[in-house]
C-alpha cells in the first residue's frame, strides 16, 4: 500500500520558489538510446528501442541503497516506454509520458554484520511530464517500485535554464536543479545542481549533490 | 553571336537542373537531442542531397539530388512520424548553403 510521506510535497514546493528537466526518455523511431545514471547511492544503466514514435521497449538495471548502506535494492525489468501526448507549440514542446517495468528486484538488508536477501516480482510503473523550451526546461518524473514488502516511490523534479540559445550543431550548455526523494530507502531530499551538455546524440549531465556526493547521467541515441 | 546563345543555353540548362531545396517550418523543434530524428531520416530519403536544422528559425531544409524532387507529403509524414508539427513548406530554387547564409529571405 502506498505510504504517503509529507516529503513529497516539500520537493514541489522547494522548486516553486524557482524557475519551473530530463530529456526525452526516447529517440526517434527505429533508434537506440542507452543510459547511465550514476551516484554514490543509485546506479542505473539502461537502454531502449524506439519500435514506433511514440512506444519503446527496453531493459534497465537499477541499484540503490539507504544511506547507511543496510538496505540495498537491485532491480532488473523490462520496459515499456509511451509517450501519452505531445504539445508542440512554435517555441516549446511538452510531454506527458508512460513507464511500465516489470521484473525482478533483490532486497538485501544488513543486520548485526549479516546479510539477507530476498528475491522477488517488481512492477514500477511511472509518470513523467515535461516542458521545454530553447531557453528553460522542467520535468518531473514519479516512479513507483512495488513488490512484495516493499513500496518504494521516487520523485524527481528538474528545472533548469540554458545559458544561451544554441543551434542544431551547437553544443548547449544547462543548469539544471534536481531534487529527489525515493521513501524507505532515505530520509533525505536528494539537491543536485549539474550542468548539462547536449549536442545532437549526446547529452552528459554531471553536478554534485547535498551530500557532497557526485553524480553523473549521460545518454547517447545511435 | 554564338558566345551568347551558348551562355543563353548553359543558363536555361542550370535552370531546369535547379534543385529545389524544401524549407520546412516546424512546431515544437526546441532541442537537437529531440531533433535528431528529422535530419537521419531526412538524409535517409534516397532523393536527399543535404539537410540543414537551424533551431533558432524552427527551420528543416531539405535540397533534393540534382534532377529530382522529394515529395512534400513525404516531408510531412517524416516531421509528423519525428512527433513534431509541420507548420509550413516552401520550396526554394536555393541550395542549402545559400538558405544557411540568409541570402534567401
Amino acid at each position: 500500500m502506498f505510504i504517503f510521506n509529507y516529503r513529497l510535497w516539500v520537493i514541489p514546493l522547494i522548486l516553486l520558489s524557482s524557475h519551473l528537466a530530463l530529456a526525452a526518455p526516447m529517440g526517434f523511431e527505429g533508434s537506440v538510446m542507452t543510459m547511465f545514471d550514476f551516484n554514490q547511492n543509485w546506479r542505473e544503466v539502461g537502454f531502449n528501442y524506439a519500435i514506433t514514435s511514440r512506444d519503446a521497449l527496453g531493459l534497465n538495471h537499477l541499484e540503490f541503497r539507504s544511506d547507511d548502506h543496510k538496505d540495498k535494492r537491485v532491480v532488473n525489468t523490462v520496459n515499456y516506454t509511451r509517450l501519452l501526448s505531445r504539445w508542440n507549440l512554435t517555441d516549446a514542446q511538452s510531454n506527458l509520458w508512460l513507464f511500465m517495468g516489470l521484473g525482478q528486484i533483490r532486497q538485501g538488508h544488513i543486520a548485526d554484520g549479516v546479510e539477507a536477501n530476498t528475491n522477488s516480482f517488481i512492477t514500477s510503473p511511472g509518470f513523467q511530464f515535461d516542458y521545454e523550451t530553447r531557453r528553460i526546461y522542467f520535468a518531473t518524473t514519479h516512479k513507483f517500485y512495488r513488490a512484495t514488502n516493499l513500496n518504494h516511490d521516487t520523485t524527481s523534479i528538474r528545472a533548469g535554464f540554458s545559458f544561451y540559445e544554441a543551434d542544431y550543431d551547437q553544443t548547449q550548455p544547462w543548469f539544471i536543479l534536481e531534487t529527489k526523494y525515493t521513501n524507505q530507502i532515505s530520509d533525505k531530499i536528494e539537491v543536485i545542481p549539474m550542468l548539462r551538455l547536449i549536442n545532437k546524440n549526446i547529452f552528459v549531465e554531471g553536478g554534485v549533490n547535498n551530500s557532497g556526493q557526485p553524480r553523473l547521467n549521460l545518454m547517447y541515441t545511435f | 553571336m554564338k558566345h551568347l546563345l551558348l551562355v543563353v543555353g548553359l543558363g536555361l540548362s542550370l535552370t531546369s537542373f535547379a534543385t529545389p531545396s524544401y524549407k520546412v517550418t516546424v512546431n515544437g523543434m526546441v532541442c537537437s537531442f529531440c531533433a535528431q530524428g528529422i535530419e537521419k531520416k531526412m538524409k535517409a530519403l534516397p532523393e536527399t542531397k543535404g539537410v540543414y536544422v537551424e533551431l533558432k528559425n524552427h527551420l528543416v531544409v531539405v535540397e533534393a539530388k540534382d534532377g529530382l524532387t522529394i515529395s512534400q507529403d513525404t516531408i510531412k509524414k517524416i516531421i509528423k512520424d519525428a512527433g513534431y508539427e509541420v507548420k509550413n513548406i516552401e520550396v526554394s530554387d536555393h541550395p542549402i548553403e545559400h538558405i544557411k547564409s540568409g541570402m534567401d529571405k
